[in-house]
């Protein structure tokens, strides 16, 4: 009963006895050394441009796109084992890089 | 009306609101600084540096805040990991050692103006204890959140919390008698 009633003391005190620190510019300080932020937007529209433009000289370097034909021509030739490989091998790439991701995002989230 | 600390976070993060910001930095400033300067033993300019890092780390994270804490909780762990790569730095992690606060305090070599000053003795603790006790007993954390705060078991800040009274109130009945 003692210890507690010493317990409660010690804890009320130690809450009482802790000044409010006053500000004194330290709010302007940080505020002052804000990184600034692009606009989201302006990200999405660069990363738009970049892309039109990336499809255009793709498809005026490669003759209309002819090699997309050409490709699918190719890959419709091949056994239909080897094709299924294809598939597979290309699941498993990007499964392995979504884990990655995934996992690299919980390792960052476990600070909140 | 006033925001929550919730509120402020979401207009931080849909609109890069500064103003919200700064609203969250004044109403936490205080306990950060607190936590901060008990931590480096009333080193005020660096506990002010450590505090100053800490909001920006703060921002630059806020993102990874996923509410499940308390927007105070969080901060304390940012700051606590702050002191933690400055002490490490600095090669200062280690408090007080134990055979020292073991030894009876000589009364001499007390301030007489500190003689029951609690904040004096809490600086007379370890780092482990001190650090519990503050998060614990002054800022009002439960045991799980200081423990998710100091990145320990549990067990240890229950026990930390324990010896860390029991040393103060030692301390201060030592000073009480003289």
């Amino acid at each position: 009963m003692d210890d507690q009633f010493q317990e409660d003391w010690l804890d009320t005190r130690l809450r009482e006895e802790a000044p409010y620190i006053d500000d004194a510019g330290f709010t302007a300080k940080v505020i002052q050394q804000l990184p600034v932020r692009r606009a989201r937007s302006f990200r999405a529209a660069i990363i738009f441009c970049i892309t039109v433009l990336g499809s255009a000289i793709t498809y005026s370097v490669s003759d209309g796109g002819k090699f997309m034909i050409a490709a699918v021509n190719r890959l419709a030739s091949m056994p239909i084992l080897f094709v299924c490989l294809i598939a597979i091998c290309c699941g498993l790439v990007m499964t392995a890089i979504a884990t990655g991701a995934a996992l690299s995002k919980v390792r960052e989230r476990t600070l909140g | 009306m006033s925001l929550t600390d919730a509120d402020l976070v979401a207009r931080v993060l849909l609109n890069d609101d500064h103003h919200a910001f700064a609203e969250l930095v004044r109403r936490h400033q205080s306990s950060v600084r607190g936590l901060l300067r008990q931590l480096t033993r009333t080193d005020v300019a660096l506990a002010d540096d450590l505090g100053q890092e800490t909001f920006l780390r703060a921002y630059k994270n806020i993102r990874s805040f996923r509410g499940e804490a308390r927007f105070s909780t969080w901060l304390y762990r940012i700051a606590y990991n702050c002191f933690r790569e400055e002490a490490r730095k600095r090669k200062e992690l280690v408090g007080i050692d134990e055979p020292q606060l073991e030894a009876e305090p000589d009364p001499q070599s007390v301030d007489p103006a500190l003689k029951h000053d609690l904040m004096h003795a809490l600086q007379l603790l370890p780092l482990h204890e001190r650090s519990a006790i503050l998060l614990c007993c002054q800022n009002g954390l439960s045991h799980n959140e200081a423990a998710r705060v100091l990145d320990i078991p549990l067990g240890t800040v229950k026990t930390n919390v324990l010896r860390g009274r029991e040393k103060l109130k030692k301390l201060l009945a030592a000073w009480g008698s003289n």
